[in-house]
């Protein structure tokens, strides 16, 4: 039976939807409701994260065996609400100088975060299931939420047609893996994979299931939306889509493909290995030639998501580990990152070039010592965060007998150098003329604390690595 | 033969021969409304079957909701009673081969199952309450969660659709 017990057990999730209700209800009824609305919304999300930091010693499960909460599950919910916060922190300017609907952004934003603790949550595949289609359903929205923008449109339709379809694919793999086992308890599912590994129906669901995964990381036979949704949403919603929804895609992965049967089922450990190597190489390749920083960034996130299969791969608990602590530092650097184009890009959604960017040290230099700083740690340059989460991942894999994987990876990470390095030469090196956009003192604070919490994971990473370590 | 097989041709005659009209109508009208008389025959054999809740739902949702949204779009877009629909055959071997695969691994499902399976559906308690009951005890988590997505897609629609502000 569930009761009082259950609700406090999941009190990120429960704090974050009651939440996105009241904002909902709040936005109707004032007429100048949305300063209340941004405030309640930001003070739920930081509540959320602090409270799953401090949940985090006590695991269990709720609701019936539906939910697990505590360690994992905790310290997901933190993170994506880390990432609903300073999204939130860093869009409301954007979206109210590009729209005037700002209280259901919120709404769509709390509702995001609420799914995404319910993927990396459940226990069991129905709500990992419901979980992932309400992130879904609020990206699909958010991507086209400036409805003047013939790129805003393209963007949601198109991730809104793969995105049913993908979940097609995931919705399916779930129905067969029901028909093998009997159950869509996940913790059942995982303890029978050693009898069942040569089933033909119990294979058919995991790689089903896997391609739905693989669609939502964008790895790379799954990535052709990728580009264009990403170029096309508004920039603060790319940030969030590629960082909270990247981060609840990957902890739901590594529940159902977690160490235990990614051993034990030899064949799809070897395709996710050769996904990661293919999705590491082409996303890399594929971002050398682009223009345009949001499509670059696009193809540097397929990147990332090659770099995090790694960890997936390594089916240990060092490449867990990795993965949370890649999650978590993916998360500030690519938020502060998408953060700064956002700052900088004009009205309509110009401005995003590599060559709008020549001379920034000049005109605004905060911005571009913050641009420069990510740029580095998407890179893997240490100090930053980003060099440990590679090696983390990068060790687990060798650890596993996966060292071609990793040497891969290294090579990988090189190309990369040359266009996240190109735009820091642009911005130092060479000249030109920019408007001084208008200071956003949210925003500002928003990438600063991004910023110093990159190079605090940088300097200290076992704080997380730590952590992490107890959940495996 | 006894009623019970008469019910069940009489179900079944309804439904294929409502989904026959459905496929060469020439009539948009026309295949929506035999839609709704396919829908009916196969609701009807799911009370024959004693699944009461897929019956019910059956008529709720694919009659009440879908149906019923079908004919809201047919009657809402302009001129489209009085254009001719296309009920040509096109791709003629594809189509063939598809046919019959699907035609093919069904009467092969058929003919393994069939020795299985005893003359007349054994006497079953209904199934409404255990599914309700299921669904407010351990499965209530997936309940309240499904309807927070029909929120969201409630917001999401009225957002997409609003006119220009």
């Amino acid at each position: 039976m569930t009761g009082v017990e259950d609700l406090l057990q999941t009190t990120p999730l429960l704090i974050v939807s009651i939440s996105g209700l009241v904002v909902l209800v709040i936005d109707s009824i004032f007429r100048n409701g949305e300063r209340l609305a941004f405030w309640l919304a930001a003070t739920s999300l930081l509540a959320s994260g602090l409270h799953g930091l401090y949940g985090i010693g006590e695991t269990g499960t709720a609701f019936s065996g539906m939910l697990t909460t505590g360690g994992y599950a905790d310290f997901c919910a933190a993170l994506f609400s880390l990432a609903g916060f300073l999204t939130l922190l860093l869009s409301r300017d954007y979206i109210g100088s590009r729209t005037t609907d700002r209280g259901e952004y919120y709404v769509l934003i709390l509702f995001a975060v609420a799914g995404m603790i319910l993927m990396a949550s459940a226990a069991d595949l129905v709500v990992l299931f419901l979980g992932l289609e309400m992130m879904s359903l609020c990206f699909y929205v958010l991507a086209g939420f400036t409805r003047t923008s013939f790129a805003g449109n393209e963007a949601s339709l198109k991730y809104f047609l793969l995105g049913a379809f993908a979940t097609g694919f995931l919705l399916y793999g779930i129905a067969f893996l029901y028909g093998a086992v009997g159950s869509t308890n996940i913790d059942l599912i995982l303890s029978s994979a050693s009898h069942l590994r040569d089933q033909t129906f119990f294979l058919i669901g995991l790689s089903l299931l896997l391609i739905g995964f693989l669609f939502k990381v964008a790895a790379v036979p799954f990535h052709m939306w990728v580009p264009d949704v990403y170029e096309g949403a508004p920039t603060t919603v790319t940030g969030f889509m590629s960082t909270g929804g990247k981060a609840a895609a990957f902890s739901a992965l590594l529940l159902v493909f977690a160490p235990r049967l990614a051993s034990q089922i030899g064949p799809v450990r070897e395709v996710i290995a050769v996904i990661a190597a293919v999705t590491m190489i082409g996303g890399n390749i594929l971002a050398l030639s682009q223009e345009n920083i949001k499509r670059m960034l696009a193809y540097s996130s397929v990147a990332h998501a090659g770099y995090l299969l790694t960890g997936v791969v390594a089916a240990n608990g060092s490449g867990s580990t990795g993965i949370l602590f890649y999650l978590a530092a993916y998360t500030l650097m690519n938020c502060g990152a998408f953060g700064v184009v956002a700052l900088l890009e004009s009205r309509e959604g110009g401005r995003t070039s590599f060559q709008d960017y020549s001379g920034l040290s000049k005109s605004s230099p905060v911005l571009a010592g913050l641009m420069a700083l990510f740029m580095f740690s998407l890179t893997g340059i240490p100090p930053f965060a980003g060099f440990f989460a590679k090696y983390a991942v990068f060790s687990g894999a060798v650890a596993a007998g996966y060292t071609w994987l990793a040497i891969i990876g290294v090579l990988a990470s090189l190309i990369s150098v040359y266009y996240y390095l190109r735009l820091v030469v642009l911005m130092y090196f060479s000249e030109g003329e920019h408007p001084v956009p208008a200071p956003v003192p949210l925003a500002y604070a928003a990438l600063l604390a991004a910023a110093g919490a990159v190079l605090f994971l940088g300097l200290f990473p076992s704080t997380i690595l730590d952590l992490t370590a107890t959940f495996f | 033969m006894d009623l019970f097989d008469i019910v069940f041709y009489c179900f079944a005659l309804i439904a294929v021969g409502s989904a026959v009209v459905v496929v060469f109508s020439r009539n948009i009208m026309y295949a929506a409304f035999a839609l709704l008389f396919a829908f009916f025959g196969i609701a009807g054999l799911y009370v024959l079957l004693q699944a009461d809740f897929l019956a019910v739902t059956q008529i709720l949702i694919y009659i009440g909701g879908i149906l019923v949204l079908m004919l809201f779009g047919v009657m809402l877009t302009n001129r489209v009673v009085d254009v001719d629909i296309k009920t040509g055959t096109l791709q003629i071997v594809p189509a063939a081969i598809l046919a019959a695969v699907v035609g093919g691994s069904l009467s092969g499902v058929f003919y393994s199952t069939w020795s299985t399976v005893s003359g007349t559906p054994s006497d079953v308690a209904t199934t409404t309450p255990a599914i309700g009951e299921m669904l407010m005890t351990s499965y209530i988590l997936p309940f309240e969660i499904a309807s927070i997505i029909l929120l969201v897609a409630l917001i999401g629609a009225a957002m997409i659709a609003r006119r220009k502000t």
